[in-house]
């Protein structure tokens, strides 16, 4: 699938409520084809930003584009909308809900009814079909109402945590799923407090801290310009005195390995260059790339004790 | 469109569905049909329960026509002569060979007070026959040994009203009497059905909306829905659960005249007076009418419920906001109950045009004939567009209601909605 011009453009958006400002002349803008985390503590304003883009919320500033446009009911047609809160049909049976809102977004009745009990396969839910949705755990609703997402086949997907309340295993699947999607050419933007996912996923990422936009950057490029030049190296045997070569100006034992803070004007290659010279047999040496969560914590400062706490892994 | 078709289906199927509708469903007609069978069943069993009794006549002049009497209300009577040994009746009952008998004797001729010997007490109904019928024998006796005992008699018998039509002659009155029996069924019925389905069936819409509400699905099919089409579909599909309940109950009632009755009365000649039901049932001109009132009706009120419901977060809220509409549906149903006697107040024909109270209140008097025909017109346009502005300020309170989760606006802020959406 290819697509034109930017998906979904915010700018200058402001949203408050009463005395309380949730969002704050935040800018955005999602080329096709990425994966994008909007990353930031509970209450930073994740939520209200992606309600704005889906037009459940008007934004007492600023301007929200969807797919070149206001966010009017033909644009948002195209989009797989997973909120935060999950709102299912509780007393309607698994299938019959996903075959409804395949049809409400414009999917055919057979059509939605063969998606879904595919979909409902693929993530082990087929023996739940015909059971009332309020008998299912907390985890398989969220799993339904993912399918519900996804049914239509929609160009953009904006899931809002869509990783809390799933277990490990069903966290992978759905990964697995988000890059799959990704790879078909959709354009995915999705919430997360949980660092390691939108590590492991994201190609761009958007950190909010206090309903401010903190940074925004391809993740990649944000690493390498956040490198802080520490290394960590691990040898066989006994180690060389690495504390006294030149350049190293800090040594931190991290298990088996060393891990060497670089002084200024040290570069990696020069420590690579002593090792070997050395003459001790190396088992590993990696730059080391600072954690998104280090890198949040540098640019926003650390969570203010009101606000949640950011969490670098594990499910909520 | 065929979204729209999506959110009637699963509306109407989801509640149909549900316990509670065919509970209700299926309810009313079983319990009209059990409260038949029992009345049946009663009047078989005390056929059955016919006994024989023994009449002991001491005054020698009551004996043969208590006997008629009394078989006439169906017991088998053995009449005694006078001189017959009671102590060997006393011994039969004691045997129980014999349930009890009846003694008549002087002060019966003149007081109507008689015995009744038995080991027990006669029961409630049994005494009641058995009384009537030696009443009546002894006035009849009586009256008949009297002068102007006709006359007398007919005075007991409570005199009558005779009803005479002017300008028509007899055949058009018992017409004319008919109908008006039928349009008094018809609109007692209707106005009833009307009420029930504005009542329940709007605070159903009411509470469908506030559960997409609270739930936060509102959100997710009002991505791909635009909001008008979500209520749209919400209320055509609980008003067809609505009509879907009606149309059984009146198939109910039809399969009874049609099917049941006659096979009754072939049963048991008794029931014959009931056929006579058949005649006064509405004919096709009056329910079409109905349909028109249910659909006017249930529109206007169902829409303003679902606005209800998309203004507060939860049953409680809604259960104070919803009582303005409550109290416009119950006023007209209790000044109908008020003036369903004949039509003394002419002037209620004009309440009746108020569009909030016309499906209750002029549904009946259009089919009972009490109001010219140009009134009928003028409140159905009136309530049509009465519909049609109820559903412009509900759509729009309900736009944005559905997707506001502050508190409830008060009457500015809802102005500003309605402005605004």
């Amino acid at each position: 699938m290819t697509q034109n011009g930017t998906v979904v453009r915010l700018s200058g958006v402001r949203k408050t409520f009463g005395a309380h400002t949730a969002v704050d002349d935040f800018d955005l803008e999602i080329e096709p084809g990425t994966i994008y985390g909007l990353l930031g503590p509970n209450g930073s304003g994740k939520t209200t930003t992606i309600r704005m883009m889906m037009g459940i919320l008007l934004p007492d500033g600023g301007a929200v584009e969807l797919f070149g446009g206001a966010p009017d009911f033909a644009r948002r047609s195209r989009v797989g909308y997973l909120p935060e809160e999950r709102g299912v049909y509780e007393k309607m049976k698994v299938l019959d809900q996903l075959v409804f809102f395949g049809e409400i977004r414009g999917v055919a009745r057979g059509l939605a009814r063969s998606r879904a009990e595919k979909w409902l396969e693929r993530l082990g839910l087929s023996e739940w079909a015909s059971k009332k949705v309020q008998a299912l755990s907390k985890g398989m609703q969220q799993k339904v109402q993912f399918i519900s997402t996804v049914l239509h086949d929609p160009e953009l997907l904006i899931l809002d945590e869509p990783f809390s309340g799933l277990d490990p295993i069903n966290q992978d699947v759905l990964e697995e799923i988000v890059l799959e999607e990704s790879a078909r050419g959709k354009t995915i933007l999705f919430s997360t407090h949980l660092m390691e996912q939108a590590e492991r996923l994201c190609e761009r990422v958007c950190l909010i801290s206090r309903a401010r936009k903190v940074l925004d950057d391809d993740l990649k490029e944000l690493k390498r310009r956040e490198r802080s030049g520490a290394v960590a190296v691990e040898f066989d045997g006994e180690a060389p005195p690495v504390a006294t070569w030149p350049g190293v100006s800090e040594v931190e034992e991290a298990g088996d390995a060393l891990h060497l803070t670089l002084g200024d004007g040290a570069r990696p290659e020069e420590i690579l260059a002593k090792v070997v010279t050395a003459g001790v047999s190396l088992r590993r040496f990696e730059l080391l790339e600072p954690r998104l969560h280090e890198i949040f914590v540098r640019h926003a400062g650390e969570p203010a004790e009101d606000d949640a706490p950011l969490k670098t892994g594990g499910a909520s | 469109m065929k979204q729209i078709w999506s959110v009637i289906r699963r509306e109407y199927v989801e509640r149909v569905k549900t316990r509670a509708f065919i509970l209700s469903t299926l309810g009313m007609p079983l319990l009209m049909i059990g409260i038949m069978a029992i009345v049946g069943f009663v009047a078989v069993l005390s056929e059955q329960s016919e006994r024989q009794i023994v009449l002991v006549d001491q005054s020698g002049q009551l004996g043969e026509r208590v006997r008629q009497a009394l078989e006439q209300a169906g017991y088998e009577v053995e009449l005694a002569a006078a001189g017959v040994d009671m102590e060997n009746l006393d011994q039969q009952v004691l045997d129980e060979e014999l349930e009890a008998y009846i003694v008549l004797d002087d002060t019966t001729a003149s007081e109507a007070v008689f015995a009744y010997r038995g080991k027990e007490p006669p029961g409630s109904v049994r005494s009641q026959l058995m009384r009537a019928a030696v009443v009546e024998e002894i006035v009849d006796l009586r009256l008949g040994q009297m002068e102007d005992g006709d006359s007398v008699r007919r005075l007991f018998e409570g005199g009558a009203l005779e009803y005479e039509p002017v300008g028509l002659d007899e055949e058009e009155a018992e017409e004319a009497e008919a109908e008006r029996i039928t349009g008094m069924i018809t609109g007692i019925a209707g106005g009833l059905i009307l009420y029930i389905m504005m009542l329940a069936y709007g605070a159903q819409t009411l509470q469908s909306v506030l559960e997409e509400k609270q739930s936060r699905v509102v959100e997710l099919v009002i991505s791909s829905l635009r909001p008008w089409q979500l209520m749209l579909g919400k209320i055509v599909g609980v008003g067809a659960v609505g009509l879907t309940q009606v149309a059984i109950w009146i198939a109910c009632v039809a399969l009874l005249a049609g099917l049941a009755l006659p096979s009754l009365i072939a049963a048991a000649s008794d029931f014959e007076e009931l056929a006579q039901f058949r005649q006064y049932l509405p004919g096709p001109g009056a329910i079409l009418l109905l349909v028109v009132f249910f659909l006017l009706g249930y529109f206007l009120y169902s829409s303003l419920f679902a606005a209800v419901g998309a203004m507060c977060r939860n049953l409680q809220e809604a259960g104070q906001t919803q009582a303005p509409l409550i109290i416009l549906i119950i006023v007209p149903f209790m000044l109908q109950m008020m003036t369903f006697q004949g039509n003394s107040m002419p002037w209620m024909n004009w309440v009746a045009l108020f569009p909030f109270f016309s499906p209750i209140m002029m549904y009946p008097r259009a089919v009972m004939g009490d109001v010219p025909t140009w009134m009928v017109a003028a409140s159905i346009v009136l309530m049509a567009l009465t519909v049609w502005g109820a559903a412009w300020v509900a759509g729009r309170i309900y736009k944005v209601g559905i997707l506001s989760q502050g508190n409830r606006p008060s009457p500015r802020e809802l102005i500003r909605w309605i402005r605004e959406a």
